[in-house]
């Protein structure tokens, strides 16, 4: 079975991110980039799949500009037999994103797509669903828990309140929730394998996509300031502030 | 339970108001004690003065009724430094916490000596700037406890101690005499430089009460190794290799036992799989590409050489500091297991033949105890623990192993080591001081607390008995 799982270069989630001076975009420069944590779950529940023999090739793809082969290569080096890189300028909207991908897609014929639930950066949460209107696909979104058995794939999904587990024809979509493992260190050997595996690069073209754009980026800001915290005298007073200030309690 | 006289307390209420002295016993056994668990705390009453000159306030009638001070920073101290076991009053510096100002031509922050380390820290990256005295308990010791241990940590290779840092202090003396030491002066040749006799002194010639501290330029994107290594020997082979190529900014090493008992503990993952009797953990600036590319390449050959095992690279800050718990979280993990310490270093030249006969000695005396082995071995320092068997009595375990302290010492003595390379002296080594440390030295060190303190009240018993 054939797996294809995205990655995307993001801003490493610990970074403290600033807006620019003139709020017109988040400043990327000098930041420290990563990939995009869910991303890291998807490849490597891909990779476990591999190594228990139920996968028989993974492809990591990533659509952006050039930097976005270093998070292809830490895919590689996690574990990915092959990369694929989408060169895209620019922002780039989840439904090109979509689009591109669907166009690899038709070239690899995957069994198994494995996509983050959403970006830490877009916070989009809508490739993976696109894919699947795109592709004809059924998908199984915010996975905790997938199993392949026969020519199924059961998946446990993270829904409000609980779990809930569906069967899924193949080949098939899965969005990765937080809980579906806890991805492994790029081995330092491994990183040196990475540099020798193959990794093609794609144009839009290519794959005959044109990349249009439906949204503009009005403004971003920063969150508002949070306020110091004060330190009451005793409860009379704890209670009356939570009352009367706060106005959490009545 | 608290014996001071009605009149001492009144006294002292009157220096400092009435609800910043404390004498309840939960007050007295919190702030009578440091980290260290081999002493009782039993100090007669804690003060917290608001002010320098509540400070001067204090010592001014422990001169006059010559009462002994214990001064207390954040008490995570690993000597017993901070220990009041004879009835003495503890001086709480945790309300001189205040960031007074910030000199952005100059790099200089001027603090009080209660400022938590995590604080100044936290104040500089807000600057744009950077403070590089870290360790494990930094989100609880102060920088006053910070310059009164010359307090070492991770990033020693690459920026020094806390002496390195302190571009000024003051400091009330035993004499009650407030000293303004450097002033935040790069250049100051004027006489004997007394700030730097005040750092590392454990409080034995005064209470640090405010300091100015230098900041830095903060590390551009910092990149963790971790490496598996078979021995001690491989892992300064290691060093040395990196040494010689790049700008290391740590370079810190655990052993095995280490490493299981902060992954079971702490429900962190093993970095690998392959197994090694101990692992290097390495930090640099990656700036471009080619830092990585020369990591790589200097991996390749520990690996051909046979130093080096298997190896992993943070990928995201978020691993970066999951690959640092795995040496940060071992002090707190074994601290279960009441350990003994040993804090020891010699020159990292000599620490492959040094620490060769320290495992030899402890392999012999202590078979049935579990050791474990960590430390900023970059620097020639190795902390070595004892952890205590839980049926074992505190007592015989402590006399166990001071007897085997001796002989540990005596190694460190042959290699001009030092019996404490970073935790101070306080009560716990001061037996030992004379391994170190030359008659004619520790006769000065007398010499000198007594100009500073002629009363014997800072901190009487610390270091050495006069
Ligand atoms: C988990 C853990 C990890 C640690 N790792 C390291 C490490 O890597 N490197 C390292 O060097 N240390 C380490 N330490 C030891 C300790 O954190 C340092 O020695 C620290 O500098 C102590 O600061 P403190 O404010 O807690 O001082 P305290 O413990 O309160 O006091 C230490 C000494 O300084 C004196 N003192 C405190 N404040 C003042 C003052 N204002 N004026 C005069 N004297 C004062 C005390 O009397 C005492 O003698 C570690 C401790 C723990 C618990
Ligand atoms: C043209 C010129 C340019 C200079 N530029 C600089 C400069 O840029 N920066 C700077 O810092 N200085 C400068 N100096 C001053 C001088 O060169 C330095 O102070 C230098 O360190 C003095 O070294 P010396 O061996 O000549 O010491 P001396 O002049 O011989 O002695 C200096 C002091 O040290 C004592 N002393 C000497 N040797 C010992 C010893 N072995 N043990 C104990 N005490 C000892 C002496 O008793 C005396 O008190 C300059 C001087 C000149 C003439």
């Amino acid at each position: 079975m054939k797996v294809l799982v995205a990655v995307k270069r993001v801003v490493d989630y610990n970074v403290k991110v600033r807006a620019k001076g003139d709020g017109s975009d988040v400043d990327l420069n000098n930041v420290k980039m990563a990939i995009n944590p869910f991303c890291e779950i998807a490849v490597e529940e891909a990779v476990r799949l591999k190594e228990a023999g139920v996968a028989t090739e993974v492809i990591a793809v990533s659509v952006g500009e050039k930097p976005c082969q270093e998070q292809i290569r830490t895919a590689l080096a996690l574990g990915a037999d092959r990369g694929i890189h989408v060169e895209a300028e620019g922002r780039i909207e989840p439904l090109v994103i979509a689009k591109l991908l669907k166009g690899v897609v038709e070239k690899e014929q995957p069994q198994l797509v494995i996509l983050g639930k959403q970006s830490i950066d877009g916070d989009n949460n809508q490739t993976g669903q696109m894919l699947g209107a795109l592709t004809n696909m059924p998908q199984g979104t915010f996975a905790s828990e997938i199993k392949v058995e026969g020519e199924k794939l059961n998946v446990v999904r993270e829904v409000d309140g609980g779990l809930q587990t569906i069967s899924l024809s193949l080949p098939a979509i899965v969005t990765t929730d937080l809980r579906l493992n806890e991805p492994r260190y790029a081995s330092l050997p491994n990183i040196m394998k990475a540099k020798k595996k193959q990794l093609d690069v794609y144009s839009p073209a290519d794959l005959g996509v044109e990349v249009t754009s439906h949204i503009t980026l009005v403004r971003v800001e920063p969150p508002a300031e949070r306020q110091a915290g004060i330190k009451v005298e005793d409860v009379a007073q704890l209670v009356d502030k939570l009352k009367n200030e706060a106005k959490v309690i009545s | 339970m608290s014996n001071i006289s009605p009149e001492i307390l009144q006294a002292l209420q009157a220096c400092v108001g009435e609800s910043r002295v404390l004498t309840d016993p939960d007050s007295l056994a919190l702030y009578g004690r440091d980290w260290t668990r081999a002493h009782a705390p039993a100090p007669s009453a804690v003060v917290l003065p608001g002010s320098i000159a509540e400070v001067q306030a204090v010592v001014e009638l422990a001169r006059a009724r010559q009462l002994a001070l214990v001064p207390s920073g954040g008490r995570t101290g690993l000597s017993g430094g901070a220990m009041a076991c004879q009835g003495e009053i503890v001086v709480a510096l945790d309300r001189l916490n205040r960031i007074e100002d910030f000199n952005p031509v100059d790099r200089t922050v001027r603090c009080g000596a209660g400022v938590v380390t995590a604080q100044l820290q936290a104040f500089a990256e807000e600057q744009g700037l950077f403070y590089p005295v870290d360790f494990a308990s930094s989100g609880s010791s102060q920088i006053g406890g910070n310059i009164s241990t010359n307090a070492g940590g991770i990033k020693v290779i690459r920026h020094g101690m806390t002496r390195d840092w302190v571009a000024g202090l003051k400091l009330v003396t035993g004499s009650g005499e407030l000293l303004d030491l450097n002033r935040g002066l790069v250049k100051n040749n004027a006489g004997y430089d007394l700030r730097q006799l005040v750092i590392g002194a454990e409080g034995t010639l005064g209470i640090v009460v405010e300091a100015t501290m230098q900041l830095a330029r903060p590390p551009q994107n910092l990149t963790v190794m971790v490496l598996g290594v078979p021995d001690m020997a491989a892992v300064m082979q290691v060093l040395e290799t990196w040494q010689g190529a790049m700008d290391l900014q740590a370079f810190e090493f655990f052993s095995e036992l280490a490493l299981q008992k902060v992954v079971a503990h702490q429900g962190l993952q093993r970095p690998f799989e392959t197994p090694a009797a101990f692992y290097a953990l390495l930090e640099f600036e990656q700036h471009t590409e080619a830092d990585l590319d020369q990591a790589m390449a200097l991996f390749e050959h520990c690996v051909e050489q046979g130093w080096v095992v298997d190896g992993v690279v943070s990928q995201s800050v978020a691993q970066a500091q999951a690959l640092w718990r795995l040496r940060e979280d071992i002090s707190e993990t074994i601290s279960r297991w009441t350990p003994y310490k040993n804090d020891i270093s010699t020159t990292i030249v000599r620490v492959p033949d040094f620490l060769a006969e320290v495992e030899a000695v402890v392999a012999r005396a202590y078979p049935d105890f579990e050791i474990v082995w960590f430390g900023h071995i970059g620097d020639g320092n190795v902390h070595l623990n004892v952890l205590k068997p839980d049926e074992l009595p505190m007592a015989e375990f402590q006399q166990r192993c001071g007897e085997v302290s001796r002989w540990v010492f005596e190694i460190v003595q042959r290699h001009e080591g030092s019996v404490s390379a970073e935790h101070g002296v306080g009560l716990l080594k001061k037996d030992y001081l004379h391994y170190s440390r030359s008659a004619a030295e520790i006769a000065i060190m007398k010499q000198i607390k007594q100009v500073f303190d002629p009363q014997g009240i800072m901190n009487p018993g610390k270091i050495f008995d006069l």
